[in-house]
């Protein structure tokens, strides 16, 4: 195999960095209209003209090399560390050019480490509509390096970024800015004292002054006295340097960047401005909410249904088709039901994450942000909390990612902890069920009530974020808060394609990741259901037969059959009324008499099914909980399902299914078990509103998700934080569906 | 044919089990003989459940 050129994408955040990532080596890595998408390494390979190939490495955006947060010293390690196994023969600095002269900055630092580095200008298809010309082979003559002019939009300019990887040698490694001046006798010494290291670099190490985890390897140790001098001292050094680089970035640009100061701005400053306007605002994000909540109820309601009619017929048609057994019985009952839990829910998630994709595209999610912010900062914290607590909707996990842009470990910590709030978008399977259930159907202002308690719960998930950070930040004490930057990148129409995939992917990924627990707890469920070892399992068939005779049917079953009874007979009145059949009396008892017959068969067999269910393995561990679940007004049964979704909160659904298909002839979709199971107790359905509110504050707040706690175990290293908030947040979701319910029933 | 459906209930149950118990139970360690790639968890979407 021969070398592969090792290639580092740099730039400050939200340049395109992943974009031309994504074109150079045809992978497809997030991208997002906001700054902070990417936090972790990304590799990937390119092939380069003359068969060479490139190894290149996408990195979280930086905007200096004097890094203050975890993501950012993800750069700073790398390039420090010659013998990193990533180390880049050269590096590719990605700049946007509306924001050059900032993106500059960043350039002139790495090509003072002497590294070979070459400059891509990406997002070249706005500089018509921004009105900026720019002189590329002056830039190119001044910053001493090779510039591709590049849009990832159009697609144009990646073969030149190829070119100019393939020919890294030939690029000067001279620097740009001779730092030194800022203090030359303090370089001198330094300079004495470490004769073989470059001083630019010593320069970097001494001011890493983090103050979130120290940085563990140092390329170098340094000596005490150099690293104490004084922090203040370090400081103003550092100022001194940054305003030394822009002196000569400003050199350059006024020669060669041009802006024509006629061309559009105006239009993004009035939508900035409204936007992000205190009281439209928030108005306008309310209206955005809501729309979406509608849509997601009006639009999907129809492949819904459809899916889940669709799955009762195929466990119909399973049972119909392969022999009958129990393994037919676990295809039929077990796994399609199962499934069907979780695909029904396909339409809706799709919708959700589309609209994310869209807001997060066109560079409004930024502006709900900004909004944030300022509601957050009387609560203690800050605004780079938001991004996290915003992207939760989608899911903890990447949102507790996120929070490597938080420089204050502390105020990191506590974002960690309470993102797990924000309704993530495993809840929505619960919720759309629960409220379809148990919210009536009626509209205000053409708005459905389901739609609003809906929207109601998201608020809610973000005011318990809030909420439990101002206590956890009165508790920790941060000291020192992060000072935010948000930087508003600019408004683009969303790329269709990047809508479409990243709503396939995120689709496909919630499907695949929770269909495979759901359908294996599925399968298990369905064996503990379907078998027992006490004698009350085995004679199943006698006993129920037995008690039917002595004491009838039970009360559900008996107006069941009444009412059955009457609507048939009503049905063949009015068919004979119509002369649509002529029927003599005989045959028309005969009729009434079969009809009855099957009824009271359909009854017996659901009624020994149940008792056999009651008394399967699965029944037995369910009566074990159901005296903890009973104060919130579930049954045994609901008890089974809460339970297993501490895996994972959207197994809930798929466990219901399988509970209610085991053993039943029926088949029928999900929603209408659902409504016709009864509580024995009260004789009223089982999902009414008390039980059904009771269950979405329950799942509003509990911590019910494996994969985030095995996440916030790796980002906190120690099992003490995902602990205290499964305890917490659970004990929480307990004690407030506990009173809902008492209060509503 | 009945026994066969047995046999195979218990199969399928016997590997939902193992399923589960490797995803939730077992450290990840045990299971990354090779290099774990990038594409490992926390991909920056909810593919690690
Ligand atoms: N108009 C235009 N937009 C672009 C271009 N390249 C990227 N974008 C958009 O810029 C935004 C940021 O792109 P990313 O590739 O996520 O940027 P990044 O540098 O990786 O960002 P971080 O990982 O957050 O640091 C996205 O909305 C892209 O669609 C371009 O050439 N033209
Ligand atoms: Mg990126």
């Amino acid at each position: 195999m021969s070398k592969q050129i090792k290639v580092a994408l740099i730039g400050n955040p939200n340049t395109g960095k992943t974009s031309v990532f994504n074109q150079l080596t045809g992978l497809k890595q997030k991208v997002g209209n906001y700054p902070g998408i990417t936090v972790e390494k990304k590799e990937g390979i390119c092939k380069l003209p003359r068969g060479v190939k490139a190894h290149i490495l996408d990195l979280p955006g930086t905007y200096s090399l004097n890094t203050t947060s975890l993501d950012e010293s993800v750069v700073v390690e790398l390039l420090l560390n010659k013998n990193d196994k990533d180390f880049p023969d050269v590096a590719v600095v990605i700049s946007d050019v509306e924001n050059l002269k900032r993106n500059l900055l960043l350039f002139t630092q790495i090509k003072d480490l002497k590294i070979p580095v070459i400059l891509v200008i990406n997002m070249a298809d706005r500089m018509s509509r921004t009105g900026i010309s720019l002189d590329i082979a002056l830039l190119e003559e001044k910053l001493d390096t090779k510039i591709a002019l590049v849009s990832t939009r159009k697609g144009t300019g990646i073969d030149r970024i190829k070119e100019l990887i393939a020919d890294y040698k030939n690029l000067s490694i001279s620097p740009n800015v001779d730092t030194t001046v800022i203090a030359p006798d303090y370089f001198e010494k330094l300079k004495a004292t470490f004769p073989k290291e470059d001083q630019y670099k010593l320069w970097l190490v001494i001011t890493q002054d983090v103050n979130f985890m120290p940085i563990e390897k140092n390329p170098i140790t340094i000596t005490a006295s150099f690293a104490t001098k004084s922090k203040s001292e370090l400081k103003r050094l550092q100022q001194k340097e940054t305003i030394l680089r822009y002196q000569f970035i400003n050199g350059i640009l006024k020669q060669a960047y041009k802006v024509d100061i006629n061309a559009a701005k105006g239009l993004r400053a009035t939508l900035d401005k409204i936007l992000t306007h205190k009281i439209f605002g928030y108005a306008i994000f309310f209206i955005i909410l809501l729309t979406i909540f509608q849509a997601i109820y009006d639009w999907s309601s129809y492949p819904m249904d459809f899916i889940d009619e669709s799955f009762a017929s195929a466990s119909e048609w399973v049972k119909d088709t392969l022999p009958p057994g129990v393994f037919t019985n676990l295809i039929a009952e077990g796994i399609l039901a199962g499934i069907g839990g979780i695909v029904i829910f396909i339409p809706q998630i799709a919708f959700l994450f589309l609209f994310i994709a869209l807001l997060e595209e066109s560079g409004y999610m930024s502006r709900v942000v900004f909004l944030m912010d300022k509601l957050m900062r009387p609560f203690g914290l800050s605004g780079k909390s938001v991004v996290p607590l915003i992207s939760g909707t989608a899911c903890a996990i990447p949102a507790i990612m996120a929070t490597r842009t938080i420089e204050n470990w502390k105020e990191r910590l506590i974002t960690i902890l309470v993102t797990p709030f924000t309704t993530c978008s495993a809840r929505l399977p619960v919720y759309l069920i629960i409220i379809a259930l148990v919210i009536p159907e009626g509209r205000f202002l053409g708005l459905s009530y389901q739609a609003l308690t809906l929207m109601l719960l998201y608020l809610m998930g973000f005011g318990a974020a809030i909420f439990s950070a101002m206590i956890l930040n009165k508790i920790m004490k941060i000291k020192s808060k992060t000072f935010f930057v948000m930087e508003m990148p600019n408004y683009k129409l969303p790329l269709i394609k990047n809508v479409v995939y990243t709503v396939w992917e995120k689709t496909k990924s919630f499907v695949l990741g929770a269909g495979k627990i759901i359908l294996a707890i599925s399968i298990i469920l369905w064996f503990l259901g379907s078998n027992g070892f006490s004698d009350d399992f085995a004679n199943a068939d006698e006993i129920v037969s037995e008690q039917i005779e002595e004491q009838g049917f039970s009360e559900f079953n008996k107006t069941n059959i009444e009412s059955s009874m009457t609507a048939y007979k009503q049905a063949l009145q009015d068919s004979i009324g119509k002369k649509t059949y002529v029927l003599d009396p005989v045959a028309i008892s005969d009729s009434l008499r079969l009809k009855e017959m099957a009824l009271i068969e359909k009854a017996t067999n659901q009624e020994i099914a149940s008792y056999k269910l009651e008394n399967s393995y699965m029944g037995y561990m369910g009566k074990a909980i159901e005296p903890v679940v009973r104060p919130l007004g579930y049954d045994w049964k609901i008890g089974i399902a809460v339970l297993t979704s501490f895996a994972a909160r959207e197994v809930f659904v798929g466990t219901l299914a399988t509970i209610y298909s085991v053993g039943s002839d029926e088949e029928d979709t999900i929603k209408n078990r659902m409504a016709a199971e009864i509580d024995p107790r009260t004789k009223k359905p089982l999902f009414n509103l008390a039980s059904g509110i009771s269950l979405l504050l329950f799942y509003a707040f509990a911590m019910q998700c494996m994969s985030t706690l095995a996440i916030v175990k790796r980002e906190t290293n120690t099992w003490k934080w995902p602990a205290a908030q499964l305890v917490f947040m659970s004990l929480f979701a307990y004690i407030v569906a506990l009173i809902a319910y008492q209060i509503l029933k | 044919m009945s026994i066969l459906q047995h046999i195979l209930v218990y199969i399928t149950v016997a590997l939902a089990l193992g399923y589960l118990v490797k995803k939730f139970l077992l450290p990840k360690s045990l299971f990354a003989g090779k290099k774990r790639s990038s594409k490992s968890c926390g991909d920056g979407d909810c593919g690690c459940h």
